[in-house]
């Protein structure tokens, strides 16, 4: 690497500050000096902080180390731009994110109209046919695929040690970045009764009223629906069993429906009641704005929720651009934008603990009592067990 | 061999490269493939026949039951209707409705996929224009009263009648012009009744094109995804849908299964499109020479 002598500088400022030289006042003044941008230097500080209190611990993979931080920055500029795969700008407030990375280091997103829209499935085919993406945020199944099929590369960020043990690989090959419930988006201009739990669906008023989102043998959504309905009928995450026939007396009743839980659907009225993500029925309830009047609840009884994990891909041709796209999205300002998108981000507890999130966004979502039976999925081997029995199981469903 | 003739083969040869070549990459590689993969694990690599396990399976049969019903049923609508306004834009004999009635086929015929899908849950769907209308004057509910549903063969079947009779209509008015009027006077002046006229010269002449393009229509439909999953989910199993679940799925994603299944799907293709060519052959003999 050529030699930067705005990076020597941050350097000479970093090393002083873990060995304790100078003390953190001196530190922000000194890089912001040097004119970095807020954001950049919060990155730093962290870093230099991870790194001093755990001082002579072994060193992380990458980024803990403020010289590691400071130089991934540079050579994440050098390389110019990172590709992604199924990160699309409308999921989960990722073009705020994608703006703030723009703004913080003017590095080229490439991808997001193309493969923006890739299953995980797609993704994982994308990474080991064309080898172009980077980075890619997919289901927790297929993050654990891309690491027994050697197509991701382990990376430990900053925050490592702020996430809890089962949403992150003990190896950094993957980590999980922000989490979903599923819940009950209930068009009330249209349904009369109150839907609270599983069985409220089962009413005569509701008709071709109840929808998923999409078919559950292909997509994450619907199939955590199918599972999630298991937790209010007797099974649960070992058993999905009851979910399937859950969703077999609903068939049966008349009252599912074809039609997707689609946004368009749900606004139409063609869907009345939603079985889907929280974020995604906040996201329409607003987008409505009271036409129809819209209300996300999660079911009383209980439903699963399904972390979202972020990979780098082992070929990464930006590896660095790569890995500092990992340090954004664990930062306290891209984690708060994806809960301003309605996901619940992974260090949920340490910004809330620091009084970090803003009342007039908490004022927004459910309430955190609502959230007290939800079951954060991660287990690979159960959610195969799951995926296998509903691969016979949804057979019966539409072919009754 | 003259040198001429040889010169001429060989320049014809050089002619047919291009097509070669594009038969070659979009035909010839993909179906190669297929096959190899639909007789290997997509996991290990090794041969296995597991891959046709639905074969055997009467529940991974059903994809092919709904999809051969909803295009037999759709092919049958399209066609009839298709053929009635064919027959009717050529006897109208006034250029203007002529030309008209090609164009909006030639429109109609490709409107297909999510579009055409939205455009039918909002007019047909259980909040559609139609179906809303329909119950204030009626008072009567097709979906609640009526068991009707979009979201099925039935309902499927009326989203594809909606391009498959202007595709009909496309390819049986080059046909139906080619029948000559001096063949209708002729008949008659030999004294044929009109049904004596249609079951001995029209009906045979156009036997061939009808049900050529009828194998075509079927194949148009078997061969449909994007309105069908637009409009569906998935909830009515069809072959292009189970075989993109098996590339594409979240839950179900597995390789092999999908090239084993689109074997299936271009087995019935190559039946259709075979039966079509030879049929061509027969006709293009009558309706070529104007």
């Amino acid at each position: 690497m050529a030699y930067d002598p705005l990076l020597a500088r941050i350097d000479q400022l970093s090393s002083s500050y873990t060995n304790r030289q100078i003390d953190r006042r001196q530190f922000l003044k000194g890089l912001a000096f040097l004119g970095l941008s807020l954001p950049a230097i919060n990155l730093i500080v962290t870093a230099c902080s991870t790194a001093s209190s755990t001082a002579g611990a072994s060193a992380m993979v990458g980024g803990a180390s403020a010289a590691g931080l400071t130089s991934l920055i540079a050579a994440a500029k050098g390389e110019g731009s990172v590709y992604q795969t199924g990160i699309p700008p409308e999921w989960v407030n990722y073009q705020a994110i994608f703006d703030l990375w723009k703004a913080d280091y003017g590095i080229t997103i490439n991808g997001t109209s193309t493969e923006g829209e890739y299953s995980s499935g797609q993704e994982l085919d994308s990474i080991k046919n064309t080898g172009k993406p980077d980075v890619g945020d997919v289901g927790i199944a297929f993050a654990v695929q891309a690491k027994t099929g050697g197509l991701s590369m382990p990376y430990k960020n900053s925050h490592w040690s702020d996430i809890p043990d089962t949403a992150k690989d003990a190896d950094g090959y993957w980590c999980c970045n922000y989490w979903g419930a599923q819940a009950f988006v209930v068009n009330t201009d249209a349904v009369k009764i109150p839907i609270k739990d599983w069985k409220d669906l089962l009413d005569p008023s509701l008709k071709n009223a109840v929808g998923i989102d999409g078919d559950p043998t292909k997509a994450n959504d619907s199939f955590f629906a199918v599972w999630s309905a298991a937790v209010g009928n007797g099974g649960g995450v070992d058993n999905i069993q009851p979910g399937i026939d859950f969703m077999n007396q609903l068939q049966a009743s008349g009252n599912l429906t074809a039609a997707r839980a689609s946004d368009t659907n749900i606004q139409s009225g063609e869907v009345k009641v939603a079985i889907k993500w929280d974020y995604l029925g906040l996201a329409v309830r607003d987008k409505a704005a009271g036409a129809p009047n819209i209300s996300v609840t999660i079911p009383s009884s209980g439903s699963l929720a399904s972390p979202y994990a972020d990979i780098v891909a082992a070929k990464a041709p930006h590896p660095n651009a790569a890995k500092l796209w990992q340090e954004l999205i664990y930062s306290d300002d891209a984690q708060l934008l994806f809960l301003k998108g309605y996901a619940h981000p992974i260090r949920y507890d340490v910004l809330n603990a620091g009084g970090k999130i803003p009342a007039d966004l908490a004022a927004k979502l459910p309430s955190p009592d609502l959230y007290k039976k939800v079951t954060l999925v991660t287990d690979i081997t159960k959610i195969t067990a799951a995926q296998t029995t509903l691969g016979t199981g949804w057979k019966i469903v539409i072919n009754s | 061999m003259p040198a001429t003739a040889r010169r001429r083969g060989g320049r014809a040869a050089f002619a047919l490269l291009p097509f070669g070549v594009l038969i070659t990459a979009f035909l010839l590689i993909p179906t190669v493939s297929l096959l190899w993969g639909s007789f290997h694990d997509s996991r290990t690599g090794a041969f296995t026949l597991g891959n046709y396990s639905y074969l055997s399976h009467p529940l991974d049969l059903v994809p092919f039951r709904n999809s051969l019903e909803l295009s037999l049923a759709s092919t049958i609508v399209g066609g009839i209707l298709g053929l009635l306004i064919a027959q009717a834009i050529v006897s109208s004999r006034r250029p203007l409705i002529q030309e008209i009635a090609t164009t909006f086929s030639s429109v109609a015929a490709n409107f297909a996929g999510v579009p055409l899908a939205f455009a039918f849950i909002a007019t047909l769907g259980a909040q559609g224009l139609v179906t809303r209308q329909f119950f204030n004057v009626t008072h009567f509910d097709l979906y609640i009263d009526g068991g009707f549903k979009l979201y099925s063969v039935l309902g499927l079947t009326i989203v594809y009648a909606y391009w498959e009779i202007p595709l009909m209509v496309l390819v049986m008015l080059p046909p139906l012009q080619a029948m000559k009027a001096s063949w209708r006077e002729a008949a008659e002046i030999l004294g044929a009744s009109k049904w004596q006229y249609m079951r001995s010269v029209a009906i045979p002449i156009l036997f061939t094109p009808v049900v050529s393009s009828l194998l075509l229509l079927y194949a148009n439909a078997f061969g449909a995804y994007a309105t069908a999953y637009g409009l569906t989910t998935g909830f009515v199993p069809l072959v292009p849908i189970e075989i993109s679940n098996l590339i594409n799925g979240d839950v179900n994603h597995d390789p092999g299964a999908a090239d084993a299944l689109a074997m299936g799907l271009a087995v019935i293709m190559a039946i259709c499109i075979g039966g079509r060519v030879l049929l061509e052959r027969r006709s293009s003999k009558w309706l070529a020479s104007r």
